[in-house]
């Protein structure tokens, strides 16, 4: 199956169902259109050109999959960010982030320790101090106990 | 005279000491963000627009211009010495650029690519001072079905220059602009598409958008798929070029600036259909075309100066319609919008130290880089030379910080981690995102002109918008693009059945 026509299949699913939450929102008439007339609209197109993609694909295909390796390495990657999101307000900006880029260091690059955990410190210290002291961005600090005026 | 007045004007502004200090961030920091592979200058735009909150408008401004221009110098550093292109527009400068490197005549190459950045970008200017103030006369006087129908016109456009398949292009418009109508709706007041969350009530937001998208999906398309990078040349000793290479660069940068202009004022014109262009341009009237990819000096000097004509040229139409051609200058448009401005025809009228400012500065900044970028060449060597298995991460964290500091809200980084992953879904299918990220921009305009323009035609809208002359020059302009490769392949089909 081609690019286009998993595009096309794709289109047209997520248009039916838009359709209908868009008629919930009242289409309303020309003269007065309601809430879901632009939506209603643009899922219509959406629905033709799904239907032209599948019928007309062009040859392109899926760029070349990456060696099994690297594929280890995107999902630490994408699971380090997720568990960012999770621990910024608990566990504060200084710890998250030395964490978030200890382990995409150490793991999805395979930077060596020491340079890993210089980097990972140094480069959270320098962030902290621009958005937290100068542009004054209310970063949470979390469990780190901060200097008086910070 | 009132154009000179007004540009002397906007020089008394740009050559304030911050303003001046404003210009050279931007630009260093666009031409750094420039040769690094893997961080173009929508994500760039898109990680520091946070930081520009804290700022004045009018140095805000001209720093995000700064970036973006200079983005366009420093991507063909990389293009030219390590044959990978910095960003999208100096994908053509590897062909010849690299060629030129590896006979030893890089400093010729890096030379003439800033010489004819410059040039694109200083007579691009001047045809923005020239245009915009006529252009945003004439759009003064547009009422909502004008305006719907120069916003239908650009969103035509947007599928058929960004990507090899206009349907699939359209198709990511569409969904760009059904994204757009998430939130409670501007005219009726009701949610659409919030499910309940308070996030979503206000709409999702342009930056985590673009940032997830652009930045996010490069870094994880990069960290499944490195590419290997070809080996860093050595810092050329002289870059300037020889008298036969002025000669045979006089033209190519000549033909550059007009076609870069006229491709950045249209709707979707990308500084890389620019310089891509300008390389077929230069192959079709260039006297001996099988010296192209071996080292041809003309298909840097027109590539160059067509994507920085470009980039300036982008300017028109944002500044004057209020309308983005491409997603970068989304970007400059969110930027404005959260400093309190609003591009469009009375952006000269209300805010002329902006409109004079950034213009003026832009003069500046393209003296600026061609003096900072000759001399500089050998620290962005030196930049190439920081692995990339360091930068990574770092770009991550800046990305999910600048998406934290937006808001201060932990939502935003998730939804830029979760457009991040459709943007590395989208790489990986070779999907275009920037016609998502132009109609999530447009589609608000869009649906705000058509609804008034309905209600304005009383049930009877085409003889309404057909019975206006700059309505319907613009709709029949829109129909013929979007009509012609139907009509094309029908004509083909039809040449065919007569031969067979």
């Amino acid at each position: 199956m081609t690019v286009d026509r998993i595009l096309g299949v794709g289109a047209i699913l997520t248009a039916i169902p838009v359709a209908a939450a868009a008629w919930g929102f009242g289409v309303g008439s020309p003269k007065s259109p309601g809430a879901g007339f632009w939506p209603l609209l643009i899922v219509a197109t959406m629905g033709g050109l799904g239907v032209w993609l599948i019928v007309h694909p062009s040859r392109d295909g899926v760029a070349a999959a990456a060696p099994e390796s690297r594929w280890g390495r995107l999902w630490i990657a994408l699971g380090t960010m997720v568990f960012y999101v999770a621990a910024l307000d608990r566990l504060g900006f200084p710890l998250a982030t030395v964490l978030l880029l200890l382990v995409q260091l150490r793991w999805v690059e395979g930077r060596p320790w020491r340079s890993s955990v210089g980097i990972a410190v140094l480069a959270t210290l320098l962030s902290f101090v621009l958005f937290r002291v100068l542009l004054k961005v209310p970063l949470p600090a979390g469990v780190i106990p901060l200097p008086r005026g910070w | 005279m009132d154009t000179i007045g007004s540009l002397f004007h906007g020089f008394a502004v740009a050559l304030t000491p911050g303003n001046l200090l404003a210009v050279l961030v931007g630009s260093i920091v666009g031409t750094v963000i420039g040769v690094l592979p893997g961080l173009g200058p929508t994500a760039s735009i898109a990680l520091l627009l946070p930081v520009t909150i804290g700022m004045d408008m009018v140095p805000a401004l001209i720093m995000l211009a700064g970036i973006y221009y200079g983005a366009m110098y420093g991507g063909s550093t990389t293009s030219i010495l390590v044959n990978i292109p910095g960003e999208a527009a100096s994908v053509v400068t590897c062909i010849d650029g690299y060629q030129m490197a590896r006979e030893g005549r890089a400093g010729a190459a890096l030379g003439m690519s800033a010489f004819g950045s410059f040039v694109g970008g200083t007579v691009s200017v001047v045809a923005v001072m020239l245009i915009s103030p006529f252009l945003a006369e004439t759009a003064l006087k547009f009422g909502a079905p004008e305006m719907f129908a120069l916003l239908f016109f650009a969103f035509t456009c947007i599928g058929g220059l960004t990507g090899k398949s206009r349907a699939r292009g359209l198709l990511m418009a569409c969904v760009g602009l059904l994204l757009g109508t998430i939130g409670t709706d501007d005219i009726q007041g009701v949610d659409r598409f919030v499910f309940g969350t308070l996030y979503l009530r206000d709409g999702i937001g342009l930056v985590p958008l673009a940032m997830g998208l652009f930045g996010m999906g490069e870094i994880l398309y990069n960290i499944e798929k490195r590419e290997k990078a070809g080996s860093v040349l050595e810092t050329p000793k002289s870059l300037l070029p020889t008298l036969q290479d002025w000669k045979d660069s006089t033209w190519p940068m000549l033909r550059g600036s007009a076609l870069g202009f006229g491709i950045g004022v249209l709707p979707g014109g990308m500084p890389a259909v620019a310089s891509l262009l300008s390389y077929a341009v230069e192959k079709r009237v260039a006297k001996r075309p099988e010296r192209f990819g071996r080292g041809a000096i003309e298909g840097v000097a027109g590539p160059e100066t067509a994507n920085n004509a470009a980039t300036a040229g982008g300017f028109v139409p944002l500044l004057t319609l209020g309308i983005p051609t491409n997603s970068v200058l989304a970007l400059m448009l969110a930027a404005m919008m959260l400093h309190g401005v609003t591009p469009g025809p009375l952006l000269l009228l209300k805010w002329p130290d902006v409109f004079w400012g950034v213009i003026a500065s832009m003069y500046i900044g393209n003296a600026m880089l061609l003096v900072l970028n000759l001399p500089m060449i050998g620290l962005f060597v030196q930049i190439l030379k920081v692995p990339y298995a360091i930068l990574s991460p770092l770009i991550v964290m800046f990305v999910l910080l600048g998406a934290y500091a937006l808001n201060n809200s932990v939502t935003d980084v998730l939804a830029t981690i979760v457009f991040g992953i459709a943007g590395y879904l989208m790489k990986r299918f070779k999907i275009e995102p920037a016609p998502l990220v132009l109609a999530f921009v447009l589609g608000p305009m869009l649906e705000n002109n058509l609804s008034k323009a309905l209600i304005m035609a009383r049930g009877d809208a085409i003889p309404f918008f057909f019975g206006r002359p700059i309505a319907a020059t613009l709709l029949t302009l829109a129909i013929l693009v979007l009509f012609y490769p139907v009509a094309r392949a029908g004509w083909r089909w039809a040449a065919k059945g007569r031969l067979a």
